[in-house]
């Protein structure tokens, strides 16, 4: 339903080249939108511009630009949220989930995907450097709309056992290694190592006050074991909890480090593969029989 | 004439077939709302009965308020039995958790025991025998909350227990959870550290809104688009825009670094997560009874609610016994005869007068009887207990309680295969 009738007069093709709507399309240095669209209007009538006016041609690209970033950003945060859960689930969810071994590790490496993908898009396509923090930040978004309005106005599980991990810093450095480097080789190798090994330090400020030890009943708690331990959780029995366990011992209390470093090793193998899943599907030709 | 007839009619069908349909889903949907009850709990109904029968029994249950306030405490407290029936298509109970089945935490759980031993984390818990357990409630959110014991089994998934109506009265804005740290300093759980982890998402989340809102403010997508598709992917982004990109990374660095080292420094001395199973709890010593109990056959009468089981009973003990009551997945069936008083118990639970004897007269020390027992109320069915009748391997187990005139009571497992009588088609 979506092909045309062949018409006599044949396609008509819209250069966009052509398209004066942007100062800085063909032939422009820079890309910058018109700013006095009303007043800037003696160029016009344009040969071959399915615009009437400057002013016309801004506010539809301008419109244009905003849909694509409210559309984009909300297909981020469905898609990228649903593969959070779906993977780092429990170690995000859960204060007592958030030990030293397997949450930095697990984390960064099932959540550099989405970001690999959409800063090949963003930067191959377009030249944005904020792939990562634009599907981090849809991420959050969803997030905190999930924790707040389910797991705290629908159950009353209190934000503390329930916050979000705050990937922020992580999804900035990763950006800022592909905006300083110009290089996917350097941001896969420098910034996903970065990545993996940024999300304990960024998150300690928040985590730390729930590391304070308390006792109960002669038993030393954390008071986010406390926490997890006191609301209730009918479904979620203590043992189903993945909590240091392993056999890494070798550095002692020191277990953070080497998870982290792991997990960065990892996320440069993730984000490798994650790129080409974005060059996959940034492009039109699927659509090309629509 | 006759076709042109049919056709009009199949054409007038034809267009009003989608409204009748609207219609009367309409309808159909209005009339099933309208007569929708009230959401109750009672979920532990849908596990599979031989679940419920044969892998623990739960008995002596008290809950010692079912109406407090907020921020006042109540205990449940009682028996767990795990069955030697334990089935083979569940994993045993070396792995376990005693937990309460609550909508969400309308009450905080301070404390909780099997034996003398606090147990917040996983436990170890062996076959045929018993643990004394109770766990102690905070009353956090007003309401009428049906709140169970429960105990989850590695594996095998959770298995409620009883449940009571606990009515929380008062605001939940007054509920305070006062905890003291290693340190001697007092806090409030229920809101400590939430404005931190406030501040540092939105700081964090508006630095990344502001990083992406500065860089779409250049151009946009389509007039990047537009420049990269013309070959200016080389030269769109300037050498001072990547020195501003090297700034705001120095920045974060060092704000992750800093309030890295300056959070270290105001908590010192943190602890890790603690975990760990906790094992060699201390059951209940095993009651010397005197009595053996053998069962012989049993049938299980689907259109009647009765099981009937045959045992041969010998009372070896010093005083004479009567049976007085069968407990199984919760429910209790009592012999009238010996409870002359309907006790405190949840009353979809307690089948007061569910339980009756071949022969009622106590079996004395030295003599063996042959007694057929009728467990017979309309709970087998409620509670779809019935289900016994389609498991794999149609039996059933419970706990048979013995009474002597001195006031001992003998809980003795008691169970075996069970032969159906269908519903007659």
């Amino acid at each position: 339903m979506f092909r045309g009738k062949p018409t006599k007069a044949g396609p008509v093709t819209e250069s966009i080249s052509a398209s004066p709507g942007i100062e800085g399309g063909a032939g422009a240095s820079a890309p910058v939108r018109a700013a006095d669209a009303g007043a800037a209007d003696r160029s016009w009538p344009v040969t071959g511009t399915p615009f009437k006016n400057r002013a016309e041609a801004t506010f539809l690209v301008s419109a244009a630009d905003t849909l694509l970033l409210i559309s984009l950003f909300l297909i981020v945060l469905g898609g990228y949220h649903i593969h959070a859960m779906l993977t780092m689930g429990d170690w995000d969810f859960w204060i007592d989930w958030k030990d030293r071994r397997f949450w930095p590790t697990v984390l960064p490496i099932v959540l550099v995907t989405f970001p690999a993908a959409a800063i090949y898009y963003f930067w191959e396509h377009f030249r944005l450097p904020f792939g990562a923090t634009f599907c981090v930040l849809g991420l959050l978004v969803g997030e905190w709309i999930n924790r707040y309005v389910n797991f705290w106005g629908w159950t009353y599980f209190p934000i503390s056992l329930v916050w979000p991990t705050a990937l922020v810093p992580m999804a900035l450095f990763l950006d800022l290694v592909m905006l300083i480097s110009g290089s996917w080789i350097i941001t896969m190798i420098v910034g996903a190592m970065g990545w993996g090994l940024l999300l304990y330090p960024s998150n300690w400020p928040i985590l730390a006050p729930y590391h304070l030890p308390m006792e109960r009943e002669g038993l030393v708690m954390s008071l986010a074991d406390l926490i997890g331990y006191e609301y209730v959780r009918t479904s979620m029995p203590e043992y189903i909890r993945i909590v240091e366990r392993g056999t890494m011992r070798t550095f002692g209390k020191d277990v953070v480090p080497v998870a982290a470093f792991f997990s960065g090793f990892v996320s440069i193998l993730v984000f490798f593969m994650w790129w080409y899943v974005g060059k996959l599907f940034s492009t039109t030709k699927y659509m090309a029989k629509i | 004439m006759k076709t042109s007839l049919f056709k009009t009619l199949a054409h007038q069908v034809k267009r009003q077939a989608g409204r009748l349909f609207a219609l009367g889903l309409a309808v159909g949907v209005v009339a099933s709302m309208a007569s929708a009850g009230t959401a109750e709990a009672h979920g532990e109904k849908s596990q599979a009965a031989f679940l419920r029968m044969r892998t623990l029994n739960w008995y002596d249950l008290k809950w010692s308020k079912t109406q407090i306030n907020v921020n006042e405490e109540f205990t449940i407290s009682g028996k767990l039995h795990i069955m030697n029936a334990w089935p083979a298509a569940v994993a045993e109970p070396r792995v376990a958790f005693l937990n309460m089945g609550m909508p969400g935490p309308v009450a905080v759980r301070k404390t909780s025991f099997i034996g003398e031993q606090f147990v917040p984390r996983s436990i170890a818990l062996d076959k045929a025998k018993t643990y004394a357990f109770a766990m102690t409630a905070r009353g956090r959110r007003p309401g009428r909350w049906h709140v169970h014991v429960q105990l989850s089994v590695e594996t095998g998934g959770p298995i409620p227990g009883p449940g009571q109506y606990i009515e929380i009265k008062g605001s939940m804005a007054d509920f305070t959870n006062p905890v003291t740290l290693l340190n001697g300093e007092t806090i409030d759980l229920e809101t400590y550290g939430i404005n931190k982890i406030y501040v540092w998402h939105f700081l964090w989340m508006l630095a990344g809104a502001v990083y992406i809102g500065w860089w779409f403010k250049k151009g946009g997508f389509v007039g990047r688009f537009n420049a990269v598709a013309n070959g200016e992917q080389d030269t769109i982004i300037s050498p001072q825009e990547r020195t501003a990109g090297a700034v705001v990374l120095a920045v974060t660095l060092l704000v992750i670094i800093v309030s890295y080292a300056v959070t270290s420094s105001q908590y010192p001395n943190t602890i890790p997560l603690q975990a760990g199973n906790i094992r060699n709890l201390t059951a209940l010593p095993d009651l010397d009874s005197g009595l053996k109990v053998k069962y012989v056959r049993g049938s299980y009468q689907v259109p009647g609610r009765e099981l009937v089981a045959e045992y041969i009973i010998t009372n070896n003990g010093k005083e004479p016994v009567r049976i007085g009551e069968f407990g199984t997945a919760g429910l209790r069936f009592l012999n009238p005869d010996v409870f002359t008083q309907k006790p405190e118990y949840p009353d979809y639970l307690l089948a007061d007068k569910g339980l009756t004897l071949s022969d009622n007269a106590p079996i004395g020390p030295g003599e063996t009887k042959n007694i057929t027992v009728t467990i017979k109320d309309a709970r087998w069915d409620t509670e779809r207990l019935s289900g016994l009748a389609y498991d794999v391997d149609s039996s059933f187990a419970g706990l048979m309680f013995f009474f002597t005139p001195s006031g001992e009571r003998y809980p003795i497992e008691t169970g075996g295969f069970v032969i159906p009588t269908f519903l007659p088609v």
